[in-house]
């Protein structure tokens, strides 16, 4: 049986209290004092797909960032094939590929084309591949002749299709998305889901963790799900599993019983 | 070490790239040069006196003296500048994210950015030499290029070091570096740019003394302007690089642990 994909151990996440005027210089070095994640265990197989669900501050994101190497735990260990985050972030980056949910950062002078093919170099890829799968991925996305115009022209659902390009460019193992539809049209976030689906992770030799407030989008990719509240891991399994653990008809009815938020029956009485 | 070499060659090519897109500020440059050549010429020629010649450590022209100490120290606010410049305008534009999970190291990508301010001061610097020695007589005949080569170098390596403790400070602090504006606020007076320490009160000299400025002044006006070879400035040269020696490993072992800092505090791409 082939190692996990990703494996947190007791991960847990605290981050100091925000601070302004002169006490902004103490910033650096105030302690930690608010809980985002707290004990997360789990592991992701290789070739699944797993959902992070959760309100807002759940944790979904830092739980990302660690990932992506962007954040050290402050106890506990993540680990992505095999590596370290913390201890081996280079070997970890070669593994992956990111796409924030917010920041889709592009040089707004340069064109799509040549933000990619510069994204591509800096994870070391020959010009040709970079060529190759830019012209192929942008097929796929849609993205015509938006790839050789300046990004500062571009629409933000192009500038997210561009982004969502560049963490698949180069091929990587674990596939980190934080929210990758947000910003996209119905159609155009459909078709990503189905790319997703039937071009990536069909293979069985790319991993998917990705956040997400779309009920039908974690539905249609999630292998397991992940229900994270104010840090904590409340479940950790398929969505048909959720529903049946929590005598749901739906994985949002699920979710609402897991973590007590009702965003549509409120009074409705959870399972004991 | 070739692919970092590589990955820091990706950074001037973007930069370049990006430049290119603005057609116009090339030519503006190249006539703000000109204008502040003539600015320097004619400014010298307001004040010149042969006492005031007598006076010069070089006993060159004050235009020369002036316009030397100006370019240098366009040089030296480069240095001071580019890291943390480059570090903020990746946060800015939300660059600094996508930059950082791909397999180049921060510090590369830091040395990679500062390539094109280096290159575009260097060319600024011959644009202002070049009309300053075409139409106002300034005397680059004598230049040493080899010496002046060797003392921008120098310079380069000295003060980076306080450039890259810029760029953490900024990213532990998310603001300018205040030490950076001292360091060229004091060297503007008691660097020697626009007029011999000789002149300034005891205690500011004894200032000018400690301040490595002041020797690379000195020695790049000595290969610039009276063609002085590398054996005549190597004081100077050593004490830059001395300086170097000392300011540089230090400034990438600070940088560093601010950038595991902020990576602790959640801190990193904040504004």
């Amino acid at each position: 049986m082939s190692d996990p994909a990703i494996i947190l151990d007791s991960l847990e996440k605290w981050f100091p209290p925000a601070l302004s005027g002169w006490r902004g210089f103490l910033q650096p070095f105030a302690p930690p004092t608010s809980p985002a994640l707290r004990g997360i265990s789990l592991e992701v197989k290789q070739g699944e797909a797993v959902a992070l669900l959760g309100a807002n501050g759940a944790g979904k994101t830092t739980l990302l960032r660690i990932l992506g190497t962007l954040l050290l735990p402050t106890r506990g260990a993540a680990s992505l094939a095999g590596h370290d985050t913390a201890r081996e972030p280079t070997a970890v980056r070669r593994q992956i590929g990111y796409h924030a949910g917010s920041d889709l950062g592009f040089y707004a002078r340069l064109t799509g084309r040549q933000n990619l093919q510069f994204f591509g170099r800096l994870n070391h890829l020959s010009d040709e591949f970079s060529a190759s799968r830019i012209k192929t991925l942008g097929e796929r996305f849609r993205l015509g002749r938006d790839l050789d115009r300046q990004a500062r022209t571009l629409s933000s659902g192009t500038i997210q299709r561009l982004s969502l390009l560049r963490a698949l460019i180069h091929q990587p193992k674990v596939l980190l998305l934080d929210e990758p539809t947000r910003s996209l049209d119905a159609i155009a976030a459909a078709d990503f889901r189905h790319f997703l689906k039937t071009e990536v992770l069909a293979r069985k030799d790319t991993s998917l963790l990705f956040a997400s407030h779309t009920m039908q989008e974690i539905e249609l990719l999630a292998d397991r799900v992940a229900i994270l509240d104010e840090g904590k891991l409340l479940a950790f399994d398929t969505p048909t599993a959720l529903r049946a653990r929590t005598l749901s008809t739906s994985l949002e009815e699920a979710f609402a019983r897991l973590t007590g938020r009702h965003p549509y029956s409120a009074g409705e009485p959870t399972p004991e | 070490m070739r692919q970092i070499l590589r990955d820091i060659f990706l950074f001037f090519q973007r930069d370049l790239r990006i430049a290119s897109t603005y057609r116009s500020p090339f030519i503006l440059e190249a006539v703000e040069a000109l204008f502040g050549a003539a600015m320097f010429y004619y400014v010298a020629q307001f004040v010149d006196s042969p006492a005031l010649r007598e006076a010069l450590p070089q006993g060159k022209t004050y235009f020369a003296y002036s316009l030397a100490g100006f370019v240098f120290f366009d040089y030296l606010n480069a240095a001071l500048d580019t890291f943390d410049r480059s570090l903020q305008e990746a946060r800015d534009t939300g660059t600094l994210e996508p930059l950082l999970v791909t397999q180049v190291s921060l510090p590369v990508i830091l040395i990679g950015s500062a390539f094109y301010p280096f290159a575009a001061t260097t060319l600024r610097i011959a644009v202002y030499l070049g009309w300053a020695a075409v139409l106002f007589d300034f005397p680059l005949r004598a230049a040493n290029w080899l010496a002046v080569l060797a003392v921008l170098l120098a310079t380069l390596l000295a003060f980076a070091g306080l450039g890259v403790l810029s760029a953490a400070y900024l990213l532990l602090f998310k603001r300018g570096n205040p030490a950076k504006w001292f360091i060229l606020g004091v060297s503007s007076v008691a660097g020697g740019m626009l007029f011999p320490v000789s002149i300034l009160p005891p205690w500011l000299q004894v200032v000018a003394h400690l301040n490595p400025v002041t020797y690379a002044m000195d020695a790049m006006r000595g290969a610039l302007l009276d063609g002085a070879g590398i054996a005549s400035i190597g004081r100077p040269l050593l004490l830059l690089l001395a300086f170097a020696a000392v300011l540089l490993p230090s400034s990438i072992v600070i940088f560093s642990w601010s950038l595991r800092r902020t990576k602790i505090t959640g801190t990193l791409t904040h504004r």
